[in-house]
């Protein structure tokens, strides 16, 4: 019954070990689909290249279907699975927060190190303001904590809180991604004719 | 009819499409709806492999093992009242949430068996399966624990067992008496919480080591 | 700054790779189609959860990293910082013993694999053909720090929020996905001069 590590079918350490082979399959295909770039990962920012847009829902549509299915089929016990639990105010601050850094630095955190392990002098500095901010953010917690705690909604899924089935909201999910694509190949092409 | 040719990203979108339709049908990933193999429990239960008698308990207590998770399911109250050493306390209503190891054993009591049965019977029904029951629950642990009494006409294997017995009460703040003595029934008062937990045994809170799983 | 690692970018493909990798003179080989790639990343999601129970992540590794050196440094400051002392735990595991930090870990090995076989791998610099490197530098520095605020604010980054939450239709990270979409788009213009 999955998940294995759960279920205590290996230990930490083997674990640890997972988590290094899993990372490399990370770290290979975001180097395959050019998000060692900033340019590459920028270009989402700028509509004449929409592949952050396309990798990242077609991985998440990927994923999405086989928790469902595998759950369906009672192989995978969801419940399981670690859900980060929803901070809504901070989280929506962080995404903006987020995006403009990566309009400005090129990359996000996982990027930037797949970046640097390419060679990319931008990645590695990026990486290095990654650590700093990190600092910045320890020193300054004490007075912004009360804010980075609020909004606690525990672990919430959208079935949860749209009161739908999760059925309902995968295939709408589904549907909103190749909707979205088709959007995106369209938008790109009509960028590249206009530059 | 000859459909048209699709290209690799159509066929992927097209692919993709199918699923999430026949997701729509997918049933809840492990809601309150549960599914219980009712031979199989019933098998368990005949063959009375989950059971842990107070003795069996109060030595593992002794010996300080880490590898149980004694659950009292008890109103907040009667469990600040007494407790036996290293329980936690989860009602019956807080317990399918409860975060259980899946890998962990869980041991039940209540005051008599109802409740601790009836919890066990939850708990297998979501999947756990080293689900144990204290035989005779809070009662049981006192009769055979706290307050062992050793019978009148007992025999040398008996009075051997009762030594045994009376070194466990004490330790757990009990009263040994032999059968003929008079005295009044078991003692209102349990002893009190401060009774002696061995070093080295698990603290009433399990330490659980709380590993970082965001990102 | 020095010469050899500055890119000389009128590349010429339309996929923002350079046509020719300036030293090597090979050709980079082009990037995957999004779609496999991103089918590629979702199953190595989907594995994570069946065999660990949890996602991906970035952003945790470098909290990890920061609280271990700060912990060699200013060992008491580190354990008073109420932040960094969640990362550094109650002392019976090393900091750097993190899931996270193997996963990073096996991030650059992966993605090193993948430009070596590509004929990506090169020190460089990614800038638009109109700023310079140091300036380019800078944005990146400055990025990476509001990057952190940002990941750390919301619990996480692109990677542990939106792909790990995004496949658990969690609520918290699609909120965060899309304003991430949306912070990116409204400063996209005030940028353009670093990456066009």
């Amino acid at each position: 019954m999955a998940p294995f590590y759960k279920y205590g079918f290996f230990g930490d350490e083997m674990s640890l070990v997972l988590a290094f082979v899993l990372g490399t399959g990370f770290g290979f295909f975001l180097e395959r689909a050019g998000f060692g770039s900033a340019r590459k990962l920028a270009a989402q920012f700028y509509l004449y290249d929409m592949s952050v847009f396309k990798v990242m829902f077609t991985a998440i549509v990927t994923a999405m279907l086989g928790v469902t299915y595998l759950g369906w089929l009672g192989w995978l016990d969801l419940s399981l699975v670690y859900l980060v639990p929803t901070h809504l105010v901070p989280q929506i601050v962080g995404g903006l927060v987020l995006g403009v850094g990566f309009v400005v630095g090129g990359y996000c955190p996982g990027t930037s190190v797949a970046s640097l392990a390419t060679g990319r002098v931008d990645g590695f500095v990026y990486a290095f303001g990654i650590g700093a901010g990190t600092l910045v953010y320890a020193e300054v917690f004490p007075w912004i904590k009360g804010f980075v705690n609020s909004s606690e909604m525990g672990q919430v899924t959208l079935p949860e809180v749209f009161d739908l089935p999760w059925g309902l909201l995968v295939f709408a999910v589904v549907v909103i991604a190749v909707a979205g694509f088709s959007a995106a190949t369209l938008i790109e092409r009509r960028s590249g004719e206009k530059s | 009819m000859r459909l048209p040719a699709l290209t690799l990203n159509q066929k992927l979108a097209l692919v993709a499409v199918v699923l999430g339709a026949l997701a729509l049908f997918s049933v809840p990933h492990r809601g309150p709806v549960v599914t219980l193999d009712t031979r199989e429990l019933a098998q368990i239960v005949e063959q009375e492999v989950d059971h842990v008698t107070p003795s069996e308990l109060a030595g593992w207590i002794v010996q300080g093992r880490s590898d149980y998770r004694l659950v009292d399911l008890r109103a907040e109250s009667d469990f600040a009242a007494y407790h036996i050493p290293t329980a936690e306390n989860v009602t019956v209503a807080a317990l399918p949430e409860f975060p259980f190891q899946r890998t962990e054993k869980i041991v039940l009591y209540s005051d008599g068996g109802i409740h601790a049965a009836q919890a066990w019977m939850l708990l297998q029904a979501q999947g756990y399966r080293a689900v144990y029951t204290v035989l005779g629950g809070l009662e049981g642990w006192k009769d055979d624990v706290l307050y062992p009494v050793l019978p009148a006409q007992a025999s040398g294997a008996e009075r051997a067992r009762f030594e045994r017995a009376v070194a466990l009460s004490r330790f757990f703040g009990g009263e040994p008496r032999a059968e003929n003595e008079v005295v009044a029934p078991t003692p209102a008062e349990l002893p009190k919480l401060a009774a002696p937990v061995p070093a080295g045994a698990v603290s009433p809170v399990a330490p659980r080591k709380k590993k970082k799983e965001g990102c | 700054m020095a010469a050899p690692i500055i890119l000389e970018v009128n590349d010429v493909s339309s996929d923002h790779r350079p046509a020719v990798m300036p030293g090597s003179g090979r050709p980079a080989s082009p990037y995957w189609n999004p779609y496999l790639a991103g089918l590629g990343l979702g199953l190595v999601l989907l594995a994570a959860f069946v065999l660990v129970g949890r996602g991906l992540g970035a952003s945790g590794a470098f909290s990890s990293t920061v609280a271990w050196l700060v912990h060699l440094v200013a060992p008491a400051h580190a354990q008073s910082n109420e932040y960094l002392q969640g990362y550094l735990g109650d002392g019976t595991t090393h900091p750097l013993k993190a899931w996270l930090v193997f996963e990073v870990l096996g991030v650059m090995a992966g993605a090193l694999f993948s430009g070596l076989l590509a004929g990506r791998a090169r020190i460089m610099v990614e800038k638009g053909p109109r700023v310079s490197t140091a300036v380019r530098l800078l944005c990146a520095f400055a990025g990476g720090i509001l990057m952190a605020f940002g990941a750390h604010l919301a619990r996480g980054c692109t990677s542990g929020q939106a792909l790990t939450g995004g496949a658990l239709l969690n609520l918290g990270s699609w909120a965060f996905m899309l304003m991430v979409f949306v912070g990116g788009y409204s400063v996209a213009w005030f940028m353009s001069w670093q990456w066009r």
